[in-house]
């Protein structure tokens, strides 16, 4: 019998083969290591879907008179990741100028830049709202601190890589011409970058809706302190109703933030 | 007369050990065309880049009208700057501006910072970028945006920026590149009648040979860094491209001259 021909290079096989079995490894080491048991998740399944059938459906509406009070912590989340997502964005701007080899008029300084953003991005925005939360109280206002400062991070590292993809060649040419730094800002660099930056604000906003929720229910305010209460008092017929309205919520801002984002990038 | 341009024992190393250019000296006087030629990575880009301190050098004096380049800095470095035009192989414009905003970056070395910034140009400044654009036949484009033009007209709204600097001396850096053969002699023709009105001095970094031919007065032959050859293109014999470019004059593609016809009839 002739040798059956293969259709994928020897070595790319073995490759692949490798992956699955490394995987399925990390699997069984794992589960051992965090005590998972898929059986256990069967035989207990009885008591969860008992839980959802009879404390969270089905959906209840709060008290006609708490419901203005719930309408209005969705606006207060809304305006949470608005504000910090805009006033992030402006700080990032600048702070970015100096975060790329490229554009920034101290070359040296922009791995520091770039380290610092990095560093600030890598701790989640909950673990900044709990450190702020210790330290200045709880509040709308500390939640919006602790969003901004990681958007802020996020945004810079993104900035950075718009400047540097579509900017550099226009840089050059007006540094030919003797332009100062802040001319080659705002007459090359700005313009040219402009619907790059507002596509990547757009989805920073996107995900700080999400985050709002999330730093709300730890004392930051909005929907999500007013979820958390109603998970407290046990009324989870009522949770789950603003649940709902905040997968409605970040459904809305989800499409809309899309549409304007594909309409920059045209 | 003193010289435009003054090179003076420049060399240049990356720090990933090329060594771009090696001991290069020449002067250039007012008037001057030179075309700079040589394979890719013979240092051409380098040299010109060297003269506006885009790179900056590592070793010897670039002189701009006697000033020395590389000990500038700062503001005394853009007023040096303004007056040396650039023109570049991807034209380098900002597309999301009108062709006129970008024309009258050519006048931004000249203006106050903030008014720079936030691009208040003088009346008497865009009334020269019109007419500048009416001679370069983009009159009817001045409210375009930049990346609605074709290649060769986005090169010749880079032409414009650079005379709008009022240069002294224009760097052109592989201008006809990216353009196709008409384009290219369209440009080729502007850049030679325009510097020659305003008498400006000019460089070019070409790899058709037979474009530098026609249209310099002068030509460098560049090779690994070195300068291998300086003079008028009627002495340019065989012996010094094949010195240039390493290799046999008929394993180049030169074009325009008759070699082409006489190699086409051989494989006929």
């Amino acid at each position: 019998m002739s040798k059956r021909i293969p259709l994928i290079a020897r070595d790319l096989k073995r490759l692949y083969t490798g992956f699955l079995l490394a995987a399925a490894v990390l699997f069984a080491v794992c589960s051992v290591l965090t005590q998972f048991n898929v059986m256990t998740l069967i035989a207990n399944g009885g008591a969860f879907w008992a839980f959802i059938t009879e404390d969270f459906l089905p959906p209840a509406l709060p008290k006609a008179s708490r419901i203005p009070g719930v309408l209005s912590s969705v606006v207060v989340t809304l305006a949470l990741a608005m504000s910090s997502t805009t006033v992030a964005a402006v700080l990032a701007f600048f702070v970015s100028l100096f975060g790329s080899e490229k554009v920034s008029p101290f070359p040296r300084l922009a791995k520091a830049v770039r380290g610092f953003a990095t560093f600030l991005r890598n701790i989640p925005a909950l673990v900044w709202a709990f450190i702020l939360f210790s330290s200045l109280g709880i509040g709308t206002g500390v939640g919006f601190v602790a969003l901004c400062v990681t958007s802020f991070a996020f945004m810079v590292r993104a900035f950075v890589e718009t400047m540097e993809d579509v900017s550099q060649d226009c840089v050059e040419s007006l540094q030919a011409v003797g332009a100062s730094f802040p001319q080659r800002v705002a007459q090359a660099i700005l313009p040219s970058c402009l619907s790059g930056f507002l596509s990547w604000f757009l989805y920073c906003v996107e995900v700080n809706i999400r985050a709002s929720t999330i730093v709300g229910m730890v004392g930051g305010g909005g929907v999500g302190l007013t979820l958390f209460s109603y998970i407290k008092s046990f009324q989870y017929d009522v949770a789950l109703s603003i649940i709902l309205l905040i997968a409605a919520m970040v459904i809305v801002v989800d499409q809309i933030t899309a549409k304007l984002r594909r309409e920059l990038l045209k | 007369m003193e010289p435009i341009l003054k090179f003076e024992h420049v060399s240049k190393h990356y720090p990933n050990g090329v060594h771009a250019l090696k001991d290069v000296s020449f002067e250039m006087a007012e008037g001057e065309f030179i075309s700079v030629i040589g394979p890719s990575g013979s240092g051409k880009s380098t040299l010109l880049r060297a003269v506006n301190r885009l790179i900056p050098i590592s070793g010897g004096t670039v002189r701009l009208d006697g000033q020395a380049v590389s000990a500038q800095r700062g503001a005394p470095l853009r007023r040096l700057r303004r007056r040396v035009g650039m023109i570049f192989q991807n034209y380098n414009l900002v597309y999301s501006l009108s062709v006129l905003q970008n024309v009258l970056h050519g006048r931004l070395g000249y203006m106050s910072g903030v008014n720079g910034v936030l691009g208040l140009y003088s009346e008497a400044d865009k009334r020269e970028a019109l007419e500048l654009l009416g001679e370069l036949g983009l009159g009817d484009f001045a409210y375009n945006r930049a990346s609605d033009l074709s290649g060769g007209q986005k090169q010749r709204v880079g032409i414009a920026r650079a005379v709008m600097q009022r240069p002294r001396l224009l760097l052109c850096d592989e201008p006809i590149a990216s353009l196709d053969p008409s384009s290219a002699k369209t440009i080729m023709d502007l850049l030679r009648d325009m510097t020659q009105k305003r008498s400006i001095a000019c460089i070019v970094n070409l790899h058709q040979l037979d474009v530098a031919l026609n249209y310099s007065t002068r030509i460098i032959g560049l090779s690994q860094g070195e300068i291998i050859f300086d003079g008028p293109p009627d002495r340019l014999d065989d012996a010094t491209i094949e010195k240039i470019y390493g290799t046999s004059r008929e394993n180049l593609m030169i074009g325009g001259s008759g070699d082409e016809q006489k190699n086409t009839a051989d494989c006929a």
